[in-house]
């Protein structure tokens, strides 16, 4: 297997050339984590101007600013972060020694950082920056209306790294398929798990059609005629939101599975309904690369009935994985730990933005509320109040894991405080301007609406989350510095990951526990009860 | 009342906003109940599953889905619907960063760029038709008081109706980002009586 010739051993560098999936997952985290920084203080220069009402940055630099900040954390920050924790964990949850075609999943980090860095570039060309939003939507970034090499690199760098997680995923899809342990069977896989496999269905699926949709934008920009007039420039968008609605979900369910093994083991309980869960997740993503449309209710040339029953029709999926959360907890003996606040925290914020969802699946009402800071709420409380709960919920069960060290929990606590106020101070008053009429996307918003107290009290928001961020860093410092060690399994964990060593042997495991059901390690602790801490060495 | 656009959203936002209101604190409630419950715990109960509990309480959700849905499509069809005889046709023209209205007798009201636009003025209470259409890139238009948005395509006019259920002043603006001054691509509409409308477009039949 590391067959590195023995100079590459020598280098400090050489875990960047490293083929172990868990080295890859880490540094594309942190890669991920870089580039959220990045994209975090594009949103505090626009949160200042808003809070201003103009006058910090010109219309033309927010316009980038607010470009680069979607692009960025989409393209680069939470799905390269949902399929780096897919890298690091499902091999080790399907009991297997390594990712399959890991150095696929190098080639990915490589392009990761490529696409990134090409994107990013644009902020020192002549013209600035992309500037037509991380949709990138024609006939706005046509020659024409976006001249500049800006757009070209925004371009460029979204095709590098949609190629990138599609390679992750591919790897992660073929280590379930092909290297799952003996005795995990398909209904024996951990929900975080079944999470990835539904996950890097959709990427597989639906991100192709970007890649189609960026090499028409190409030939456009540097041939023309492919996407003319009213055509085009629906035909653009028919393709970008079939992978743009399921990213969506791309960018939910890996930290929907993170949650879901966070919430289990503090409730010292296996997953409640996990056949009507996998089930749930198999139509729900299934479903997904059928509502895209209802991001066009507006056009006036779609189905709208159509894209709204099926949006809708999502409740069903959705509302089970709820129920099942909630019978998790049921009958459950609760360890309010760090990472179980901020899956907690992930449940109650995420439903606030599931719902304004439905709402928005209605065309009476996505009619009077498309475009306005009411979406930019509804999706921020998805990805943000939602995902980056669940993900930091992870990140504080699984870094243990990781370094085999504890990530304090006093500065966790005071992390998940900071952030959950920081969090609805900034996008719960998003939901009240958008529907008093404030539109996405505006530099400056007109003068004699009052809407300049609530824009300040976001802004004071982002500040907090900004100041929780660095809050954590510390405590990553800290924890790493001043080591308080982890052992294989310090919170009774359900899966194979706790059956090894922290951080795990380079190819997993010196033997594997039987595997009889989702939570092999459950298992053992309830056939024998009694010595507390021999469960692992068996 | 005849249908219209504000009419359908505060119908469905009255069945859709208290219905999610309710979900969120019912489940709230019962997560903030688990949890008291589940920290009193030492030890977990023994495994329990509730298929049969489940598979009820989704055909209740599909059912839900099934209300709203059918709530939504009802309140829809009217207001996607054209009129055959529309009291007042009207032709807009998006661009960047402008806003033109051109009634059928030549007279025209053109806002460009600007935080105090030009008043578009248009009868309240009856059936106005929009024929908008783009120069360039997509625009939207949308009048927030209406609660109503269109999306205007270039190469493509696009039809609708709408209806000022009072008589005022009416904010608009480009919802769908369109380059640098999007942010000041404003226009203003003010709905009057059919009989003050009719006089104003007797003054203004040349441009303006």
């Amino acid at each position: 297997m590391s067959a590195a010739a023995p100079a590459l051993r020598e280098l400090p560098a050489r875990g960047l050339a490293s083929t172990d999936h868990k080295r890859i997952a880490i540094n594309l985290g942190a890669v991920a984590f870089v580039f959220f920084v990045a994209g975090g203080v594009l949103a505090l220069i626009m949160r200042a101007q808003l809070a201003a009402d103009g006058g910090v940055v010109s219309e033309n630099v927010y316009n980038q600013l607010f470009t680069m900040h979607g692009s960025t954390m989409v393209y680069l920050v939470v799905v390269p972060m949902a399929l780096a924790a897919g890298l690091y964990l499902v091999p080790l949850q399907v009991g297997a020694a390594a990712v399959a075609a890991p150095r696929l999943a190098l080639a990915g980090l490589w392009l990761l950082v490529s696409g990134g860095v090409t994107m990013w570039c644009g902020f020192l060309t002549s013209g600035g920056a992309a500037q037509a939003s991380w949709w990138g939507f024609d006939p706005l970034s046509d020659l024409p209306h976006s001249p500049g090499s800006g757009m070209d690199l925004w371009l460029y760098g979204v095709v590098l790294v949609t190629v990138a997680q599609m390679l992750w995923a591919g790897c992660i899809l073929g280590t379930v398929v092909r290297r799952r342990a003996p005795g995990m069977t398909l209904l024996r896989m951990p929900v975080f798990t079944w999470t990835m496999v539904v996950t890097c269905l959709m990427v597989l699926f639906a991100f192709p059609a970007l890649l189609v949709a960026l090499c028409l934008l190409w030939a456009q920009r540097h041939g023309g005629g492919v996407l003319a007039g009213n055509q085009g420039a629906v035909a653009y968008q028919q393709l970008f939101w079939f992978y743009a609605h399921p990213v969506v979900y791309v960018m939910f369910f890996p930290f929907l599975g993170m949650a879901a093994e966070v919430v289990a083991t503090f409730s010292r309980r296996r997953f409640f309904g996990y056949p009507a869960f996998v089930v749930a997740l198999l139509a729900f993503s299934g479903m997904s690369m059928t509502v895209w449309g209802h991001h066009m209710f507006t056009f006036g040339q779609v189905t709208n009935k159509y894209f709204s029953l099926t949006s809708t029709a999502l409740v069903v999926p959705a509302g089970i994985e709820y129920f099942d959360f909630l019978g998790t907890l049921w009958r459950g003996a609760v360890r309010f730990t760090t990472p179980l606040l901020f899956a907690l925290a992930f449940l109650v914020q995420f439903l606030v933005g599931g719902l304004t969802g439905v709402i928005l699946a209605s065309p009476p009402l996505d009619y009077g509320l498309n475009m306005s800071y009411f979406v930019v709420a509804h999706f921020h409380y998805t990805i943000f109040a939602g995902s980056a709960f669940a993900l930091f919920a992870g990140i504080y069960f699984w870094f243990p894991k990781v370094t085999g060290a504890m990530l304090r929990e006093g500065l966790g606590r005071v992390h998940f405080v900071l952030m959950v106020i920081g969090t609805n101070l900034t996008f719960f008053p998003m939901f009240i301007l958008g529907a008093d009429g404030m539109t996405r996307r505006i530099a400056v918003y007109p003068p004699g609406r009052g809407w300049q107290p609530l824009n300040e009290l976001e802004t004071a928001g982002a500040g907090l989350i900004a100041l929780a961020t660095m809050v954590f860093l510390v405590n990553v410092g800290i924890s790493l510095r001043r080591r308080r060690p982890a052992g294989d399994d310090p919170w009774e964990g359900q899966t194979l990951e706790w059956a090894t060593s922290s951080p795990p042997p380079r190819l997993n495991f010196a033997t594997l526990p039987p595997i009889r059901s989702f939570a092999p390690l459950l298992d053992l602790r309830e056939a024998a009860p009694a010595p507390p801490g021999l469960a692992d060495g068996s | 009342m005849r249908p219209n656009t504000q009419h359908a959203y505060d119908h469905v936002a009255g069945i859709y906003f208290p219905i999610a209101a309710a979900v969120f604190v019912a489940v709230v409630i019962a997560l903030g109940a688990l949890l008291v419950l589940g920290a009193r715990r030492r030890t977990p109960g023994r495994r329990r599953e509730a298929n049969g509990l489940e598979a009820v309480y989704a055909v209740l959700l599909a059912a839900t889905v099934g209300v709203l849905v059918w709530v939504t499509f009802t309140a829809e069809s009217p207001i996607d619907r054209l009129v055959p005889r529309p009291a007042v046709r009207i032709r807009v023209i998006a661009a960047q960063w402008s806003w033109t209205f051109e009634y059928a007798n030549g007279a025209r009201v053109h806002a460009v760029s600007t935080w105090a636009p030009p008043v578009a003025v248009l009868p309240a209470r009856e059936e106005i038709q929009f024929d908008a259409t783009s120069r360039d890139v997509i625009h939207g238009f949308w009048v927030p008081g209406l609660h109503y948005l269109r999306q205007v395509f270039p190469g493509h006019t696009t039809t609708f109706d709408l209806l000022f259920a009072r008589p005022g002043r009416y904010q608009g603006a480009c919802a769908v980002y369109c380059g640098e001054l999007h942010s000041q691509m404003l226009f203003a509409i003010r709905a009057v009586s059919p009989p003050a409308f009719r006089r104003w477009l007797a003054r203004h039949r040349r441009s303006r």
